[in-house]
């Protein structure tokens, strides 16, 4: 089997393992792990297709790495985001849950809070 | 068509569909109440002009190319329209000063306006969108001249009241988007459409769906329970109105969209079956009532059951001048029936002598819809023997004459029974009003049935004894019944409506399963498996159509 | 491959479109460096501006009769990035530059920085990322590359949700956590779906792409998983369980832009992705399971918004069905009614967009009066705050379709090409669906209407009130458009024959 397949099949294996956890998961930390995870396969399948493409005669198409940058960018700033709401969660509630049941209707329909 | 009718036909038909919307912004915008509910009964003035010409001479035709409206008023539909217009303005005189200051009074006088200007508009329309717009305010906005109080009964009536609209609208709109889909240049004017529907692939849903969504309307056996309800628990001006006018527009929407072009026994059979049904069941359950209002409610109900009999033998072998014929004799309905819900306010608000000359002018207008000779409803019943015929249908509809007179005698002897509320339930304006209508709903129809046929055949004697004899045998029905007295069953009022409520509750238990559905959904494993599943059925979806 | 070709050359007026995603990015910038209370300003003094940009755009694909594009720094496709504005492009833009300032206006009474302060959090990041949603919105409606629309979509969801916590408490934090892990778990699918079209075909441009697909294993896998990353970004039933609690918890000028804008977003890049790029392909089958789900979402989106007891629920739950409707028009793609299911389709997003937008800045309007939203209490609320229940009542004429309303034209449109085409089941389902909307919303009329003096603990700001009728007004004149509206959402369409190959 060649490097490409390899990669290409532990890139699909961690697409999976991540959206297993993605699914799984009830704790939202381990989701955002989980998202990472998926994203970090999906950029291994990119890898794998710029070594397929080299569209320009070049050992590797330039194009799909510059897409796996971004998304790597792109990745990390949801990640920031999605901690800092888990953390200001933990703060505001002393738990960090995604559950619907454990927040308490507000008693005012939200308006009160604009 | 007359020089004066050519110049101004077509700024009367616009100025009868747009003149209720400007009083209702004289009335909102500039908030001049009184001035302007004062003026109401001109509102419907245009609309009279506009019929009188589209009867006397050609039809009348408008377009409003920026809103994509036409307008168009033929004969039939002047027939109706002048009925119409009348009734609101008569009524309108002294329907809004009522119960001024309260806040119900101003919701009142806007669903008024409103209900106005469908109920005028629905006779003129000429295409498809223009119809359902004018059909949707004929509809939607009676709510509140249904549920003008907070009573329970009025609510629950209002209830019943929306629930049959919206569901006839939503029938109706399912086939007018099939008419508009069988047209093949893209039209919308409801005269190609129609015509256009009789070779369409979609001609017999569409057909059913035309006669279920209008049948709601006109409150056909058994889409009725909505109609003694609602006429029970709105106030006589109301009742007047929305019996005499509204209900028209699903006449209105019969005779614009059947395809009259063509014939159709099977379909034409099983309206006449159906509207026999409804003439005689009307009047079966309506002896039974109590409350006048309600028993002028079924009698609407058996009314309505004799034009769908009318209809159905025209549709059955095509008969293009049915048209005109039931037209009228809804247009006489009209008139009749309007002044028979003022005479009950009359009779209440009277006493003495003046509510004996009160009771005779109701039973003179409840036998003329029993075609008492020399009335309009004389007339209004020779004009449909051509489509009613000799045969086993003209003599079930002279039986249903018989049945009629049954159920007006009754009605009148309930009325003289029921208490007076004394002179101060009556303002002048009311009792003018309502004399004015009882003249028109007996004179007007002599002046109208010049459109339909000559009045000397109306004088005709063998013509007379026609109709005679049936009364005589309503007469004996109605005096055995009054003997029966309290022995009759006491039949609540909307009869199966009772069902359909309960039905209805019972599927409102559905929402508690969707509720659980719901929140099963929306956890989040329940989603992210939806998600994974969703993007799977697309990708095996493409590829199985490959 | 003639329609490749023109659609990667730069055209006249193609200037404009990079100025649409500028002008609110400088505007973000702008708001971070010099922030505080200025940022307000800022957002407002460019709203005009990006109108201004946005009807240009419209004004010159009108006159040209095609798309206009522009070419970044002059690179063309498969090496450069391309941005497109065809007929739907323009009128969403509009509608966006349209729709952010109403928001922006009603927002400025209750998300402004206290006199005392010179920066608080909350109406920093509101007015920030208002301008940040708009150069989203904008990419995502004149991206011409899938890649950039990635982006685009990603920056999208970034400005949004934010927005949904924007006061901090834990059950909208909670709901707008929610949000963004479930958009994030849309992104990698989406993502994904991108990197097989890549491996399959070497270019993303779309007008390149389109006349290239063939109906082979991998683009089915990646039209699969991007259209399924778009429907979870869209919150079409059944990946709706974000939708309710982030609308109903967010400030209501948040909600409006929200329900009004970020959706139609993600369900513009499943028409593209549909309609431009998978043209070629035989889509009946996929196009029934979307309107299948969507005519799901109609019914148990209504049904459960009739059940809801806080108006902002009943709303967001209104809002979910509403997408619904959206999604009739994707196996009516082709035949001779595609056109009118398009056009269907289109102005369904353009009506519901305004409509809504003007009941959830209503709703705002009468929770802040009324202290709360409960709908079993609200009685009498229409005589003493006329102006906001009309503006509500009239939003709700359009999601019944009632006319006169844009909505009535779309569902006019979309039950006459599902009649045409024979689905004429998705016809039933519109009606059903009006009916059920007539429902919620009297459950939520009637008693407003009702006799009942209920005391105010504050009257409602005029400007406020006009904001939102003016935007439940132009709901209603969508039905008015000429033929010649429709004419123009058609600017850009690939040609029938290309479904064919």
């Amino acid at each position: 089997m060649t490097s490409a397949t390899l990669a290409g099949l532990v890139g699909a294996a961690l697409v999976g393992l991540g959206l297993y956890g993605l699914i799984a998961n009830p704790q939202p930390l381990r989701k955002i792990l989980a998202f990472n995870l998926m994203g970090s396969g999906v950029f291994l399948v990119f890898g794998i297709v710029a070594r397929k493409g080299a569209a320009a005669g070049l050992q590797a198409d330039p194009v799909p790495q510059a897409m796996v940058i971004t998304g790597i960018v792109v990745a990390f700033a949801a990640s920031a985001l999605a901690v800092a709401l888990v953390l200001r969660l933990f703060e505001a509630a002393g738990q960090a849950t995604l559950d619907p049941d454990a927040w308490a209707k507000p008693p005012d329909g939200g308006a009160g809070a604009e | 068509m007359s020089a004066l009718a050519q110049q101004f036909g077509p700024a009367l038909l616009v100025a009868a569909l747009v003149a209720p919307l400007i009083v209702l912004a004289i009335f909102l915008m500039f908030g001049l109440r009184g001035p302007a509910r004062a003026i109401t009964p001109l509102a419907a003035a245009p609309a009279l002009a506009a019929a009188a010409f589209a009867i006397g001479d050609a039809p009348l035709g408008a377009e409003l190319p920026a809103l994509r409206m036409s307008l168009w008023l033929d004969r039939p539909g002047g027939l109706l329209l002048l009925a119409a217009a009348l009734v609101w303005l008569i009524v309108s005189v002294f329907a809004l000063r009522e119960g001024q200051g309260r806040p119900s009074a101003d919701r009142f006088a806007i669903s008024w306006l409103l209900t106005m200007a469908g109920s005028l508009g629905v006779f003129i329309a000429a295409d498809l969108l223009t119809f359902y717009l004018v059909y949707a305010l004929v509809s939607v906005p009676a709510y509140y001249l249904v549920a003008h109080d907070e009573e329970a009964a009025s609510r629950r009536a209002g209830g019943v009241y929306m629930a049959f609209a919206l569901i006839g609208e939503a029938v109706l709109l399912i086939a007018f988007v099939m008419l508009a889909a069988g047209e093949p240049s893209g039209s919308v004017q409801i005269r190609e459409v129609v015509t256009a529907s009789v070779a369409s692939p979609w001609r017999d849903a569409s057909l059913a769906l035309i006669i279920i969504g209008f049948g709601m309307k006109i409150a056909l056996v058994p889409l009725h329970g909505w109609m003694p309800l609602t006429y029970t628990a709105a106030p006589i001006p109301a009742a007047a109105v929305l019996s005499g006018a509204g209900v028209k527009a699903g006449v209105i929407g019969l005779i614009r969209f059947l395809p009259l072009s063509a014939a159709f026994p099977g379909w034409g059979e099983a309206l006449v079956w159906v509207g026999f049904i409804g003439a005689f069941y009307g009047v079966a359950i309506g002896v039974t009532q109590r409350d006048p209002k309600t028993m002028l409610a079924y009698s609407s109900v058996s009314q309505m059951g004799v034009i769908a009999v009318a209809f159905g033998m025209a549709l059955a072998s095509a008969d293009q001048g049915a048209a005109t014929n039931v037209a009228f004799y809804a247009a006489n309905h009209v008139l009749v029936k309007a002044a028979l819900f003022l005479s009950v306010g009359a009779v209440a608000a009277l006493d003495g002598r003046a509510r004996t000359l009160a009771l005779i002018v109701a039973a003179l207008l409840g036998l003329s819809l029993a075609g008492l000779p020399l009335t309009g409803g004389a007339l209004a019943k020779l004009a449909v023997k051509d489509q009613l015929g000799d045969g086993a249908v003209g003599v079930a509809s002279q039986l249903s004459g018989a049945a009629t007179t049954a159920l007006m005698l009754v009605f009148v002897m309930r009325l003289a029974r029921s208490p007076a509320a004394g002179r101060a339930g009556a303002s002048r304006s009311r009792l003018w009003s309502w004399a004015a209508l009882a003249v028109a709903a007996l004179l007007i129809p002599w002046l109208m049935f010049r459109a339909v046929g000559s009045p000397a055949e109306a004088l005709d004697p063998a013509k007379l004894w026609d109709t005679v004899w049936p009364m005589l045998i309503g007469a004996a029905v109605a005096a055995g019944v009054w003997a029966a007295g309290d022995r009759l069953p006491r039949i609540p009022v909307g009869d199966i409506v009772i069902a359909e409520e309960a039905a209805f509750r019972a599927s409102l238990s559905l929402g508690p399963m969707f509720e659980r559905a719901d929140r099963a959904l929306r956890e989040w494993p329940a989603a992210g498996l939806a998600l994974l599943m969703v993007a799977l059925a697309l990708a095996a979806a493409g590829y199985a159509s490959r | 491959m003639t329609a490749g070709v023109s659609a990667i050359a730069a055209t006249a007026g193609g200037g404009l479109l990079p100025l649409a995603i500028l002008l609110p990015a400088l505007g973000v910038l702008l708001s971070f460096l010099i922030g505080g209370r200025r940022s307000e300003w800022i957002a407002l003094g460019l709203m005009p501006l990006e109108l201004v940009v946005a009807v240009g755009i419209a004004y010159f694909v009108w006159r040209s009769g095609q798309p206009l594009v522009y070419t970044l720094a002059g690179y063309t496709p498969p090496l450069g990035i391309a941005l497109r504005a065809d007929g739907f492009s323009a009128v969403m833009l509009v509608t966006a530059g349209l729709i952010a300032p109403a928001a922006a206006l009603y927002a400025r009474a209750n998300i402004a920085t206290p006199q005392e302060l010179t920066e608080k959090r909350a109406p920093l990041v509101f007015w920030t990322l208002l301008q940040g949603i708009q150069a989203a919105l904008s990419l995502v409606f004149l991206g011409g590359d899938l890649f950039n629309l990635y982006v685009g979509l990603e920056l999208l969801t970034f400005a949004a949700v934010p927005l949904v916590s924007l006061d901090g408490r834990p059950e909208t934090v909670a709901a707008a956590l929610r949000y963004l892990l479930f958009a994030l778990f849309g992104s990698v699918f989406y993502l994904l779906g991108v990197a097989l079209l890549y491996g399959a075909y070497g270019t993303l441009d779309i007008a390149l792409l389109a006349p290239l697909i063939r109906p082979e294993p991998a683009v089915w896998l990646a039209a699969g998983l991007m259209t399924a990353g778009l429907l979870a970004k869209t919150a079409l039933f059944p990946l709706h369980l974000w939708l309710p609690p982030a609308h109903a918890n967010a400030p209501a000028a948040a909600s409006a832009v929200l329900s009004g804008l970020v959706v139609k977003g993600s369900f513009f890049l499943v028409v593209r992705l549909w309609f431009d790029v998978l043209v070629g392909l035989p889509g009946v089958i996929p196009g029934t399971i979307l309107a299948t789900l969507g005519s799901a979402a109609i019914l148990f989106g209504s049904v459960l918004a009739l059940r809801q007891a806080r108006l902002k629920l009943l709303i967001a739950y209104s809002t979910v069905a509403q997408i619904g409707y959206l999604f009739i028009m994707f196996p009516l793609g082709h035949g001779p009614w595609a056109a009118d299911a398009f056009s269907g389709g289109v102005m369904q997003a353009l009506s519901h967009a305004f409509a809504k937008a003007a009941m959830f800045l209503s709703a705002g309007l009468i929770a802040e009066s009324v202290g709360h939203d409960r709908i079993a209490e609200l009685g009498g609320a229409a005589r003493v705050m006329p102006v906001t229940f009309l503006a509500l009542g009239l939003g709700g004429l359009s999601l019944m379709g009632l006319p006169p309303s844009g909505g009535f034209a779309a569902k006019w449109l979309l039950m006459k090409a599902s009649v045409e085409a024979g689905q004429w089941v998705w016809a039933l389902v519109m009606a059903a669906g009006g009916l059920l909307a007539g429902g919620y919303l009297y459950r939520v009329l009637a008693p407003a209407l009702s006799g009942e003096s209920p005391q105010l603990k504050k009257a409602p700001a005029r400007g406020r009130e006009r904001v939102a009728l003016v935007l439940a007004l132009v709901a209603l004149l969508l039905a008015f458009a000429p033929p010649s509206f429709f004419a123009f959402l058609q600017i850009g369409r690939p040609a029938a024959g290309l479904a064919l190959q």
